[in-house]
């Protein structure tokens, strides 16, 4: 054990509570830095942002900056997007074609592939020599794909992205793999700041299926399709769904696996939920027979409901709102959103979720702004003595873990509980506390041992 | 002239009578008067059925890309129709809004408006913004930008056609747009 911050002294998964020094200490965060996303695997890009060679997309692992690009041959390569001259920040734009990148500070050229290729003045001014071949860009050495999706890993010795993942493979193969072709980020993408620790955030995806009916009660209120709310009935047009993913009655599962999470709840029909668009939840409909092919009934049904892949990637099933928490400091974070399609979705449906992609869950949208509120005055009441020290409830079905007979994975519970959160902060706290890979799984697997006994 | 869908400034000043730029600068006040009072039903009313009210994002590209015309992608953060618009002043009166809850105060600026064409009973306008909005306790949130508005003469005043705004962040610092720009 390796416990030097007492950071297990924090969390107790087994009792569910937290104390909420891990969202505000400085320290706590900085070896975050180091050992959640200095060895976890992290979202970079989508393939589709860099159909051609030369195509880059800027983005940050944790806190560092990064370039993804894709090489001539068609593979694909990230680097810490920084000069190995003087450590100034290499490339500025979001994303881009490019045949090389050169520092803006004093001119030192880097190719696709990250070698240094050009030193200006380089006879003149390195009369001792200097050796380009020792000098090219610090390349992310784990990279690996996955139905579209492009993670990235500082860690050598991390395992691979398989095995990292674990069943959560089978709740994300759920978002991405519902047709032929894959997926593709359809427009650009949302970024804004909030004044929050990235847990909040990562953890309401994972876990947080209770607050929905409440949080987001007035989005519900005047977009559900009544009379009321407009005299035809349909307030975002043909094929709204009726009601709210929550109020079918069929009861849904959470799951828990490795730090990550998911929920959903279980719908007669393939309904996306009930903020989407008529026209894409049509198009769900329309396409269910090939989802069902492929994923069978209870992913191909599955239209709503949150996950995140530990630690910081989130998505939401139909919504179709696919998303990064970048930590920036203990006390702020950097969202990212991407809005998702079936590569196989008609121009005017990949339209039409756009636009019902920002209504919901852009950063003016219906859903999105009650949510980064909750967590911003979460975090300015920890600024005081006495609620530094006030540990949070996180009991939600303590106890009421089950491994399912039905083919759904991993430790689950009903849809309303903490489950995932309580794994989501136990897998923390394992990265944290552990050296070396080997002691974070077995962690990690004699508390989900205990917790479903066996 | 009668050009209403030009994006960039004219090089040369598009001269309207002093009365008409009056007439339209006091409407552009009253509306921003109307939000700042809350008054989000009166607002509706002077906007017209078939309005367009549209924000993207911002992005960063390389010289390489823009020389070439090339961009990277955008995408909306407002892409609103008249019923739109009152449904997002409808959440606000449920009460459990809750960004907004207790409610923010709002000033509205308008400054640089300039009328860039005219066709039939309808103008189109350019103006800069600057929105403060004093939020919960002690939150404070600034937002400058641009827009373009295409006014249709309705009586003796003016109703909105459309307003295309731009918001002059690439990065939003702010936890989330909760008001009207």
């Amino acid at each position: 054990m390796d416990d030097k911050l007492n950071v297990r002294q924090l969390v107790d998964a087994h009792k569910g509570t937290v104390k909420p020094a891990i969202y505000i200490d400085q320290d706590i965060y900085d070896l975050e830095l180091e050992r959640v996303f200095g060895r976890s695997w992290l979202f970079l890009a989508h393939e589709s942002q860099l159909p051609k060679a030369g195509d880059f997309f800027t983005t940050y692992m944790g806190e560092d900056p990064v370039i993804v690009t894709r090489q001539k041959d068609g593979s694909i390569a990230a680097f810490l997007n920084q000069c190995r001259h003087r450590g100034m920040k290499l490339c500025h734009a979001d994303s881009g074609n490019t045949r090389a990148f050169t520092c803006p500070y004093h001119g030192w050229g880097f190719g696709l592939e990250g070698g240094l290729s050009v030193v200006p003045l380089e006879q003149e001014a390195y009369r001792n020599g200097l050796d380009k071949s020792k000098w090219g860009l610090v390349r992310v050495p784990r990279l690996t794909t996955y139905k579209g999706l492009i993670f990235g890993n500082w860690d050598e010795t991390a395992p691979s992205l398989e095995d990292y993942l674990g069943d959560m493979a089978w709740y994300m193969d759920g978002f991405l793999d519902r047709r032929e072709g894959g997926t593709e980020v359809v427009g650009g993408v949302h970024k804004w700041v909030i004044d929050c620790n990235w847990k909040f955030a990562a953890e309401q995806f994972c876990s947080d299926q209770y607050h929905a009916p409440y949080t987001h009660g007035s989005a519900i209120q005047v977009l559900a399709p009544t009379p009321e709310n407009k005299s035809d009935g349909k307030p975002l047009g043909d094929g709204q769904t009726q009601r709210p993913a929550w109020a079918n009655g069929l009861g849904g599962v959470q799951f828990s696996e490795k730090g990550h999470g998911s929920a959903f709840f279980f719908t007669e029909k393939p309904d996306a939920n009930v903020w989407v668009g008529g026209e894409v939840s049509e198009y769900f409909r329309e396409t269910y027979p090939e989802a069902e092919r492929r994923l069978g009934s209870v992913r191909a049904l599955r239209l709503a409901g949150h996950n995140t892949m530990f630690p910081t990637l989130s998505w939401l099933n139909g919504t179709q709102t696919l998303r990064v928490w970048h930590p920036k400091g203990p006390n702020q974070i950097e969202v990212w959103v991407f809005c998702i399609a079936d590569k196989a979705a008609p121009d005017s449906v990949k339209e039409a979720l756009k636009a019902s992609h920002a209504r919901a869950f852009g950063p003016a949208g219906f859903l999105e702004q009650d949510d980064s509120e909750n967590w911003v005055e979460v975090q300015k009441v920890l600024r005081g003595y006495k609620a530094k020290q006030t540990g949070f409830c996180v009991q939600m079905g303590l106890g009421f873990e089950e491994r399912r007979k039905d083919g759904i994975p991993g430790v689950t519970n009903y849809t309303f509980a903490e489950t995932a959160a309580r794994g989501f902060y136990q897998r923390w706290v394992d990265m944290m506390t552990s050296e070396t890979w080997a002691e974070i799984e077995a962690r990690t697997k004699e508390y989900q041992k205990e917790l479903v006994h066996g | 002239m009668d050009d209403l869908s030009a994006k960039a400034a004219a090089s040369a000043v598009y001269k309207v009578s002093p009365e008409l730029q009056h007439e339209v600068e006091q409407f552009l006040y009253l509306e921003a008067a109307l939000q700042d009072e809350h008054r989000f039903r009166e607002w509706l009313g002077l906007l017209s059925e078939d309005v367009r009210y549209t924000l993207s994002t911002n992005t960063l590209a390389q010289v390489r890309d823009r020389r070439r015309g090339i961009a990277p992608p955008t995408t909306y953060i407002f892409n609103e129709n008249k019923y739109t618009l009152e449904r997002r002043v409808a959440r606000l009166e449920t009460g459990m809004a809750w960004v907004e809850e207790p409610q923010s105060r709002t000033r509205r600026f308008i400054t640089n408006v300039r009328i860039t064409g005219q066709a039939g009973d309808e103008v189109r306008l350019s103006c800069n913004y600057a929105v403060h909005r004093a939020a919960k306790a002690r939150d404070h949130h600034t937002f400058y930008g641009t827009r373009r508005d295409t006014l249709r003469r309705n009586g003796d005043s003016w109703i909105v056609v459309s307003r295309e705004l731009e918001l002059d962040e690439f990065v939003l610092v702010t936890a989330n747009i909760s008001i009207f720009l």
